[in-house]
């Protein structure tokens, strides 16, 4: 079933590109250049022949130049889904399987949104009386040249489709997906890579939305259209940051080292350089996905780390009284240290975590506020606390004695 | 050799001990472990499993520190704790007929503080087919109490 399934996680446009020579011999990516290139020589070749107006060129142009930026966009969908490993959680695996299934159905139901767009569209150009062709090539054009156009207008309608197509169903994964995941038990999750590559997917079908505008020129004198295109435009682009948002709240880290996480007071950093290591312990706040500590401007570990950023952090539950009890885990990545820079960058992100601070530490940050410790450890944010967030890229946890490698 | 009081009672005071070791790509690695110390010989030991990541990383790079800490969630100025950095050696490993004497002897030693230290835990347990012993030479020790620090250096190759 997999195999099956995996080979026909391509849609009718990658299939028959992936098999017409010359574009089956290069990489997608210069496949899409070449076809680029392929259209706008075919289209130069016709504007001599039938004696075009530049501008007809430059409007056969953009249209080619919208079409092979929404492949570029578009087409990533396949690679990176058939790279996806599968979730640690049976429903969120199954979950995600069915929506590869929809997205590439073997009945290519992709092409049907694009199809509802290009029949109406074909019918409003010929015989609604619409002036847009003769803007575009003239009185009377050449059948060759209606035929060309007919293409190229297939080409977008079918691109539009898919982008509809690819970003209501990203939505209804992300909903779902949210959902199923609050519902995980012990070390049931989606792994963090995945879930990024998900938003990142969203985050094209944004810049999918936003390159529709440049349509606009093509049909400004129909304001009709126009509208359509923007509203087109509000859709994929308010669908797909909904989706990039909701994913972006999925927990990465599964419920047992979640809780872990949220719930512990201490951490241990290690650092290393040249060799030598050094481990202290740290208090640190967890918003649900990042984890941030602070540390003195003044401190060793910082010193080491703005040479050697690689650390390893870990966060525990000790109990004497039954070690089967004992939890930890430890993150081994890199950290990235906030500085200047990051202030208006980072403005919100850095607030918030400091009120998470003041929220889980609160008798520290009245200590830490008042004048009469060493300036150096007094809690003023920025200047003399440095915030230093962990990016793991690997996780073991252990239970017990037992020890659990989780992928990240 | 002594050492400040303040330091001695942390290091025999406390069960839990974090390991930080790096391998030869400078990357840190880090776990809680159960330890001893010995003032004598400013050693500390701990018990762990051959195949362990810290014990690769050991043969790779022998420089390690530890840190052994009494937390306090509410009050930060009553934390209070000690790092100690040193190099580790692991003690050969081989079935038990073939460890020289001096060696069976440490087992032995240790196996025995940790029994007297870690009775509730260990209880009769005996040491695993794949435990080695890992005795960490201290040669600089840190201690904190809030935000007063105090550190000490050792001569270990007098010691050695």
């Amino acid at each position: 079933m997999d195999k099956g399934a995996k080979k026909e996680m391509k849609w009718i446009y990658e299939e028959i590109v992936g098999r017409i020579p010359p574009f089956s011999l290069v990489s997608y990516q210069y496949s899409i250049l070449m076809q680029l290139f392929f259209l706008l020589v075919l289209g130069l070749i016709f504007g001599f022949i039938f004696k075009l107006e530049s501008v007809s060129l430059l409007y056969g142009s953009l249209a080619i130049l919208v079409a092979v930026s929404w492949s570029l966009l578009i087409l990533q969908l396949g690679p990176t889904l058939r790279k996806f490993r599968a979730p640690l959680s049976k429903d969120e695996n199954e979950l995600l399987e069915k929506y590869k299934g929809i997205l590439f159905h073997r009945n290519h139901y992709e092409a049907i949104p694009g199809l509802a767009i290009f029949i109406p569209f074909m019918l409003y150009l010929f015989f609604y009386g619409s002036d847009l062709l003769e803007n575009w090539l003239g009185k009377n054009p050449h059948i060759i040249l209606l035929l060309f156009v007919s293409l190229l207008i297939w080409d977008i309608c079918y691109r539009m489709g898919l982008g509809i197509w690819a970003s209501v169903l990203a939505l209804w994964r992300s909903v779902r997906l949210k959902k199923l995941a609050e519902k995980r038990t012990e070390l049931e999750h989606t792994p963090y890579t995945e879930l990024r590559s998900l938003r990142r997917l969203d985050i094209n079908n944004v810049f999918f939305g936003i390159i529709s505008l440049l349509l606009i020129p093509l049909l400004q004198s129909d304001n009709f259209l126009v509208t359509i295109i923007l509203i087109f435009m509000v859709f994929i682009t308010l669908i797909s940051v909904i989706s990039a948002y909701i994913i972006s709240k999925v927990p990465w880290l599964p419920p047992d080292i979640y809780n872990l996480v949220n719930e512990s007071s201490f951490a241990y950093i290690g650092t290393s350089l040249g060799g030598v290591t050094h481990v202290t312990p740290v208090v640190y706040v967890f918003d649900g996905q990042e984890i941030f500590f602070n540390t003195s401007k003044e401190a060793k570990k910082l010193k080491i780390m703005q040479k050697n950023n690689k650390v390893a952090f870990l966060i525990d539950k000790r109990d004497m009284s039954n070690i089967y009890e004992n939890k930890a885990v430890l993150f081994t990545g890199e950290v990235k240290i906030y500085g200047l820079l990051d202030v208006p960058l980072r403005l919100v992100q850095m607030l918030q975590t400091l009120s998470l601070f003041i929220k889980k530490y609160p008798e520290y940050t009245r200590k830490y506020s008042t004048s009469e410790l060493p300036e150096a450890w007094q809690l003023t944010p920025i200047i003399a606390r440095i915030l230093v967030e962990i990016k793991p890229v690997k996780i073991i946890y252990w239970r017990g004695a037992k020890q659990i490698s989780v992928p990240v | 050799m002594k050492i400040p009081v303040e330091m001695r009672n942390i290091l025999y005071g406390n069960y839990f001990g974090y390991v930080c070791t790096s391998d030869r790509h400078d990357q840190p690695h880090l776990t809680p472990v159960f330890f001893i110390y010995d003032e004598h010989s400013q050693k500390i030991f701990f018990i762990t499993n051959d195949k362990s990541k810290k014990v690769k990383n050991i043969f790779e790079n022998p420089n390690v520190s530890i840190t052994i800490d009494i937390r306090d969630p509410v009050n930060p100025f009553n934390n209070e704790g000690v790092m100690a950095q040193g190099t580790a050696k692991v003690t050969e490993h081989a079935p038990i007929y073939f460890l020289s004497e001096e060696t069976l002897q440490l087992y032995y030693d240790i196996y025995m503080e940790f029994k007297s230290k870690y009775q509730k835990v260990i209880e009769n347990k005996p040491l695993g087919e794949n435990d080695v012993i890992v005795q960490i030479s201290i040669q600089k020790i840190v201690y904190w109490k809030g935000p007063h620090f105090k550190s000490v250096k050792f001569d270990n190759s007098r010691l050695e």
